[in-house]
């Protein structure tokens, strides 16, 4: 195996872009709940 | 201690457990089953009476006159809030104790029983009185509703006997301490003291509410109860036992899952410090269960709450470190460009699955615990349905659907048999059916609470309310889905019993991962619970000291006790 081919397949881009998919979610939430909060209150 | 010195440390005990323990010994087996049944047994009674909870929800079946919904209620929230948990987390722990650190001695194995005698003993009073109608005040207990004292009496020897457990664990991991000085503990013992570690200073509060305010009450040897103080006693407890209750699934996800999909454990520093900030921001955070209470200074709820959301970081630490897990061993197995590795992962074992859905799960039942914990949104959902469908997504499927997952291969460790390969296929089975049954009934509570409707109530039109009548399709979706779960449950239970009497004798492994030989060396100070105890202890001190003191300053006559069941 290449050393060119190792470094393309060895990184974490996909966990990194796992996790901001997580905290995307977080904040989704909370801003749909925000929303409805200050539409009642 | 120098780095070089650490790392060969680090590698020689990986190789040195690896020989020497790979098996647990069956005299720990034991008391780990006797655990293990126990909890099995509460999970099926208790989806019981989730079933009858939905179908009496959704207005279409009423309960025969003898049982209240209310008594249904208690029995569910206690048998799986707290006994299934509680005895799953002891067995479980004895036998990864056992497995990590090496069999327990005589004495502690003899401690472990004394454990669980005594809060089985516990279990039963308890249980005695929930089922003659004399405690149906729910499974938080909440004063003024009063019930029999014996039902107090018997939770708090649930929760001795579970110290006795903890103990036993604790023990074995400072014997090997002892025995091994100088070097990184294994992680999963290191963990699991760290849990009972939280789970003794949190109890200590439930402890003081129960032996010094209810059972006096309760008995009538005093008329009146400080209700505001056993509130904020019981929740001081009651955050931290949802960690409790979590940290043997971290325990799970951590140290087997590398195990079982070939990999290895990112980082056993990542994974140690994670739970030492869980340990630390576990119970100085229990206001966030009162924001609406009154007779609290805001300026302490709004602290708590600043305090909660520092648990972001452990969390998003742990979604990081399994990601990287994941992708690391899919892409050793070839998979391709960002999430081509998403594809390696072993779909088809249980061992993963189960676990993964729970970890899915978990996402946005995290995400809607934000907003139950933002002080003013909490306004939005309090005492709705909103708030059952969080935390049956956190804990009756992230943390129970890795409870249940794990049982499956570790009863057939601990009593010599196997997960036969159909058995894997039905625990598959299982994990989808709990995915849908769940998505539709949490799905349909988050959005009837977000629509007004209250949790802890039977069918009700509320005198024929035009809101309450918004609420009734979503409480027909809740009943399809809650009948979905008891499905499952009944095939989990047809699971439990093949694999504990029926299935081929063999050798059924208990994964433990090992940590990837790049990762840095853990630095000791991560497991030095001193240095962490006492941060523990002065945060829980700022937090609570002023509120208790002016719960305690200001408390107006107290409250005589009711039973409205
Ligand atoms: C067949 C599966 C299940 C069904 C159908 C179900 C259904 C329900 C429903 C409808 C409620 C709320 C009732 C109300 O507020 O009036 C509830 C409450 C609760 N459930 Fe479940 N559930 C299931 C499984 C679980 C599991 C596995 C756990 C925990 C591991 C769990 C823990 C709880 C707790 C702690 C409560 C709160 C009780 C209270 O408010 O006092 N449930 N469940
Ligand atoms: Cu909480």
């Amino acid at each position: 195996m290449t050393k060119q081919k190792k470094s393309s397949d060895d990184n974490l881009k996909g966990t990194l872009f796992a996790t901001f998919g997580v905290g995307l979610v977080i904040i989704i939430v909370w801003v749909y709940c925000f929303d409805l909060f200050i539409g009642r209150f | 201690m120098t780095t070089a010195t650490k790392e060969t440390t680090q590698s020689t005990i990986t190789t040195s457990v690896k020989e020497k323990i790979e098996k647990v010994d069956r005299r720990d087996a034991k008391l780990a089953l006797a655990h293990i049944y126990v909890a099995f047994i509460a999970l099926f009674l208790g989806g019981i009476a989730g079933l009858l909870q939905v179908l009496v929800r959704s207005g279409s079946f009423d309960l025969p006159s003898f049982i209240n919904y209310y008594q249904v209620l208690t029995v569910h929230g206690v048998l799986l809030g707290l006994v299934l948990t509680t005895f799953f987390i002891m067995g479980f722990q004895a036998a990864g104790v056992s497995r990590s650190c090496g069999t327990f001695t005589d004495k502690q194995r003899a401690i472990g029983w004394a454990g669980f005698w005594v809060s089985t003993v516990g279990l039963v009073a308890a249980a005695a009185m929930i089922l003659t109608n004399e405690a149906s005040v729910l499974y938080t207990f909440y004063a003024p509703l009063q019930a029999h004292w014996i039902y107090y009496l018997g939770l708090a020897l649930v929760i001795v006997g579970s110290w006795l457990s903890s103990l036993a664990q604790v023990m074995r991991f400072n014997q090997w301490r002892k025995e091994h000085k100088g070097q990184t503990t294994p992680l999963l013992g290191f963990m699991v003291v760290v849990n009972n570690f939280l789970w003794f200073v949190a109890t200590l509060g439930v402890a003081v509410e129960v032996l010094v305010q209810l059972i006096p009450w309760s008995l009538g040897l005093v008329e009146r109860v400080d209700v505001l103080l056993s509130r904020t006693l019981f929740w001081y407890f009651g955050h931290a036992l949802v960690y409790f209750w979590l940290l043997p699934a971290y325990m799970i996800w951590y140290v087997v899952i590398p195990k079982v999909i070939g990999g290895k454990i990112f980082s056993d520093a990542l994974a140690k410090l994670s739970f030492m900030l869980f340990l630390i921001l576990s119970v100085p955070v229990g206001l966030h269960h009162q924001f609406t209470e009154p007779g609290i200074d805001p300026l302490w709820k709004f602290i708590q709450t600043i305090l909660t959301m520092f648990v972001v970081v452990p969390s998003l630490m742990t979604a990081f470190s399994l990601f990287a897990t994941f992708e690391l061993r899919g892409r050793e197995l070839g998979g391709k460009g960002i999430f081509g590795w998403f594809k390696k992962l072993p779909w088809n074992d249980s061992r993963f699955l189960l676990p993964f859905i729970a970890m899915v799960a978990f996402i946005p039942g995290g995400a809607t615990g934000i907003v139950n914990a933002s002080y003013q949104l909490n306004e939005l959902v309090h005492n709705t349905i909103w708030v059952t469908g969080h935390f049956h997504l956190t804990v009756a499927t992230g943390v129970a659907l890795t409870y249940i997952g794990a049982a499956f291969w570790l009863i057939p460790h601990l009593n010599g048999r196997k997960l036969t390969k159909r058995a894997n296929s039905m625990a598959n089975c299982v994990g989808i059916l709990w995915a849908i049954g769940m998505a539709i009934m949490s799905g349909a509570m988050h959005v009837a609470g977000l629509l007004g409707a209250p949790r802890r109530s039977a069918y009700s039109t509320y005198g024929g309310s035009e809101q309450a009548t918004e609420w009734i399709s979503y409480q027909v979706a809740q009943a399809i889905g809650g009948s979905i779960l008891f499905i499952a449950i009944l095939i989990i239970t047809a699971l439990i019993i093949y694999v504990s009497f029926f299935a081929p004798k063999g050798e059924e492994e208990f994964p433990i991962g090992e940590v990837a030989a790049g990762s840095a060396p853990t630095p000791a100070i991560l497991e030095n619970f001193k240095v962490w105890g006492v941060i523990m202890i002065a945060v829980i001190i700022f937090a609570y000291t002023i509120p208790i003191f002016d719960i305690i300053n200001n408390s107006p006559l107290g409250s005589v006790g009711y039973k409205l069941w």
